[in-house]
């Protein structure tokens, strides 16, 4: 039986990814197509999002710049761009449905990054509501 | 690889002339299972012409409709779209994609089922 039919960029690309709170959790900025090791088309196995997904798009200086902050803000020494397996991914839309919650994802890395290094660390953060 | 390593590569037959770029790839939910998603999408082709504007609007598909208008402008912009189905993909590059046989045997991409 014929599988339903998607175009990449026209349905899937800068669609908005909403975890299974139907909270933002960023773009789909790219894919990752991976070749199965059998041989045969390459299969879409992850959703690429976040500065470190999109400034290869951008290009140029910019995106190269861009690239490097997004490295740099980051835990660790890695360099992949935040990757949300496909396995997650519970429906196809306006929007991308995920059935995970946010912070389960890497593309919430950035954010988490930002507000324990950086915001937390005004004076007077804590008293913030949540 | 990523998706945007096979969007804008320029499409070359065994003869070297182009085909025009990749302006969209078409996935068919048909592969393996992968958790709560289902079947697996997996790349059928490549949607490749010289005009990017009517496939950036979805107009490279048959069946989308109006207004009349832009449907008719979409139409005359369409008019060279061609479908690269994945096996005839022989050789991927950086911005350049080569293909088996001639690029005047290549199809207009079919409406999706």
């Amino acid at each position: 039986m014929a599988g339903r039919v998607l175009e990449a960029a026209l349905q899937l690309l800068d669609r908005q990814l909403v975890d299974k709170h139907g909270r933002l959790a960023g773009k789909v900025d790219d894919l990752e197509l991976t070749f199965p090791e059998g041989g045969g088309p390459p299969q879409v196995t992850a959703i690429l999002a976040g500065p470190g997904a999109l400034s290869r798009r951008l290009g140029g200086r910019f995106g190269a710049r861009l690239e490097a902050v997004a490295n740099r803000l980051r835990e660790g020494d890695d360099d992949h761009p935040a990757r949300v397996p496909f396995a997650v991914v519970a429906e196809i839309g306006s929007a991308i449905g995920l059935g995970v919650a946010k912070a389960e994802l890497e593309t919430d890395r950035l954010e988490a990054w930002t507000r324990d290094h950086l915001i937390g660390r005004l004076p007077g953060a804590g008293d913030a509501p949540d | 690889m990523r998706l945007t390593d096979l969007l804008g590569a320029e499409v070359v037959d065994q003869a070297g002339r182009s085909a025009g770029k990749v302006h969209d790839v078409r996935l068919v939910q048909d592969g393996p299972l992968v958790g709560g998603f289902g079947a697996a999408l997996r790349v059928d082709g490549l949607i490749v012409g010289r005009r990017a504007v009517g496939a950036r609007l979805g107009y490279e598909r048959r069946t989308m409709g109006g207004p009349l208008l832009v449907k008719l402008a979409a139409g005359w912009l369409r008019h060279d779209g061609r479908y690269v189905a994945w096996d005839r993909v022989r050789a991927i590059e950086p911005d350049r994609i080569h293909i088996s046989g001639s690029a005047d045997d290549l199809p207009r991409p079919a409406a999706p089922q």
